[in-house]
């Protein structure tokens, strides 16, 4: 058998169902010394490092889902998802990438309808934890520009920025499940986030819908200037110098 | 068949322990008594909080980059996006060695995460080979290549796995990372006789040795021995080590541990214990020679 030929066969049999270990197809199984330790017994081995392992880092991933479902829920469901989606890389960090999509079609996840929304909020924590470094950018820069300079900005956020939006309050339901106090809070609002990693601890923002679109705006390349008047047009309210004054007080923005 | 450039090893303590979470402020406040770090780079790729970590305290050991996520053994070429992360960790920390295992992760698009078995062929062989070559055209530098512990052995296998280690490091000139645990395993896995595989080794060609921990466990009605990093060194691998000591002299050694931490305290201990052995090893070759 020739080497890729090996490799695709093993890797197939190890996503494959648990008790497909059981009975390789003999083809598989005459490549291999026999001894007096069972071939399916010495698969396992790689089975439980593989599926096993790969789950478990996972799992450490979604500390949030985990105090919703408990540990064997969330065990179970990572496993599941690691068999349907293997990693792609040699690195885990950033492995887990739509899971949120996976416990929105997983059968047993049904009864948590914000589940599939939390589980968006602790890979964009994740990714924001493993994010590159960069600077901020300091309302320095900004300040001998003139205002026309000001309106052609075209500001980028932090590598470490994403962006989080759920019909519910996903917030304050990580903040309880975190810490548990009081009556069980309603969850049926919507919600829209920022995380981001000012330095190296992950942060939290809530953005009004108007401030999420502007970021957004942003992020894709528009001008300062042409961003706010668009905001502005929609939501007269909205105020783009008190936006800007908070988001470098955050330290949102990338240093130029 | 290229020179092999054994790494330089300038340093006076020949003995290191992993640098693992757990331990990082510990090392930076207490600064312990050890010759070298080891880092498994995939574990510092991105930015934050771990890559802060390291690029302080590779300001005090020396460090080995002991990466395990390159497939080096796959019937397709090494990922050129893990190798450009693996660089850019070499430019922060210049470890005085470069490491990753004759073994397979990756086929297609899954990366399994574990270090899997080769058969010993020379199709094997080719390929290893040419991935090792990619490695250190990339990184500019000779890499060391370890022995692997596994748990299914391949019939049709052209050579031993000594002699499989051996030509590799022969065409390619990458030096030998020799785990001595993981000979152990292989020996009760497959019936090898573990002093004869380390006599069989190129002395010249190793750069690294590595100790750790292995687990019995309960197989059908027999036990297999799976290499689980989780305890403390067992005796018959210390046994095992002092014959490699007495073979290849005093090379940088490693006690790794990967899991179910003990207090950095218990690392020290096993540290001093291959010390120790290293230093008498080293006087019998003094008194041979």
């Amino acid at each position: 058998m020739r080497l890729h030929e090996f490799q695709e066969q093993f890797r197939d049999l190890m996503l494959d169902a648990p008790e497909a270990l059981e009975s390789p197809s003999e083809g598989f199984a005459a490549q291999f010394e026999s001894g007096d330790i069972p071939l399916p017994e010495r698969l396992k081995v790689y089975r439980s490092n593989i599926v096993g392992g790969i789950a478990e880092t996972l799992c450490k991933g979604f500390p949030i889902l985990e105090k919703l479902v408990g540990a064997d829920f969330l065990r179970e469901m990572a496993r599941r998802f690691v068999l349907a989606h293997p990693p792609e890389a040699g690195c885990l960090n950033l492995y887990g990438r739509g899971f949120d999509n996976f416990i929105r079609a997983y059968a047993p996840a049904q009864g948590f309808p914000y589940l599939p929304d939390m589980a968006a909020l602790e890979i964009a924590m994740n990714e924001a934890y493993y994010a590159p470094d960069d600077e901020a950018l300091g309302a320095e820069t900004l300040a001998g520009l003139s205002p026309d300079d000001l309106g052609a900005l075209r500001l980028a956020l932090r590598h470490s920025a994403r962006i989080v939006c759920s019909d519910y309050n996903l917030a304050v339901l990580r903040a309880y499940c975190l810490a548990p106090e009081g009556p069980i809070p309603d969850l049926r609002l919507p919600c829209t986030l920022l995380i981001y990693r000012p330095n190296l601890e992950v942060h939290l923002v809530p953005l009004t819908e108007a401030e999420a679109f502007m970021l957004g705006l942003l992020q894709g390349g528009a001008a300062l200037g042409n961003a706010a008047e668009r905001i502005v047009s929609d939501h007269p309210d909205f105020d783009p110098g008190a936006f800007l004054q908070k988001h470098l007080t955050l330290g949102s923005f990338r240093a130029l | 068949m290229r020179e092999t450039a054994r790494p330089s090893f300038p340093f006076s303590d020949p003995v290191g322990i992993g640098l693992r979470y757990p331990y990082y402020q510990e090392i930076l406040d207490t600064r312990p008594a050890i010759g070298w770090l080891e880092v498994h780079p995939e574990n510092y790729f991105g930015g934050g909080l771990h890559r802060r970590f390291l690029r302080e305290i590779s300001g005090h050991y020396p460090i080995s980059l002991h990466a395990v996520g390159l497939s080096l053994g796959s019937a397709h070429p090494v990922s050129e996006d893990h190798l450009r992360q693996i660089k850019e960790l070499v430019d922060l920390c210049q470890p005085f060695a470069v490491s990753d295992h004759a073994s397979w992760s990756a086929s297609g698009n899954a990366h399994l995460n574990d270090l899997l078995p080769l058969p010993y062929t020379e199709e094997t062989l080719a390929a290893l080979c040419r991935n090792i070559e990619r490695t250190q055209e990339f990184l500019g530098r000779t890499i060391l290549v370890e022995n692997p512990s596994t748990y299914i052995a391949f019939k049709d296998n052209a050579m031993s796995e000594a002699e499989f280690m051996n030509e590799a490091a022969r065409r390619t000139g990458c030096g030998l990372l020799l785990d001595i645990n993981n000979i152990y395993v292989q020996s009760r896995n497959h019936g090898l006789d573990p002093f004869a595989y380390i006599d069989a080794i190129d002395a010249g060609k190793v750069g690294e040795m590595h100790l750790a921990g292995h687990t019995e466990r309960p197989a059908g009605e027999s036990v297999i021995v799976v290499d689980t990093h989780n305890c403390p060194v067992r005796d018959a691998v210390w046994d095992l080590y002092e014959h490699a000591a007495r073979r290849f002299g005093r090379v940088p050694t490693l006690i790794e541990w990967d899991q179910d931490f003990p207090a950095l305290e218990v690392l020290l201990m096993e540290a001093a214990k291959a010390r120790r052995i290293l230093g008498a090893a080293q006087e019998v070759r003094d008194a041979a020679a």
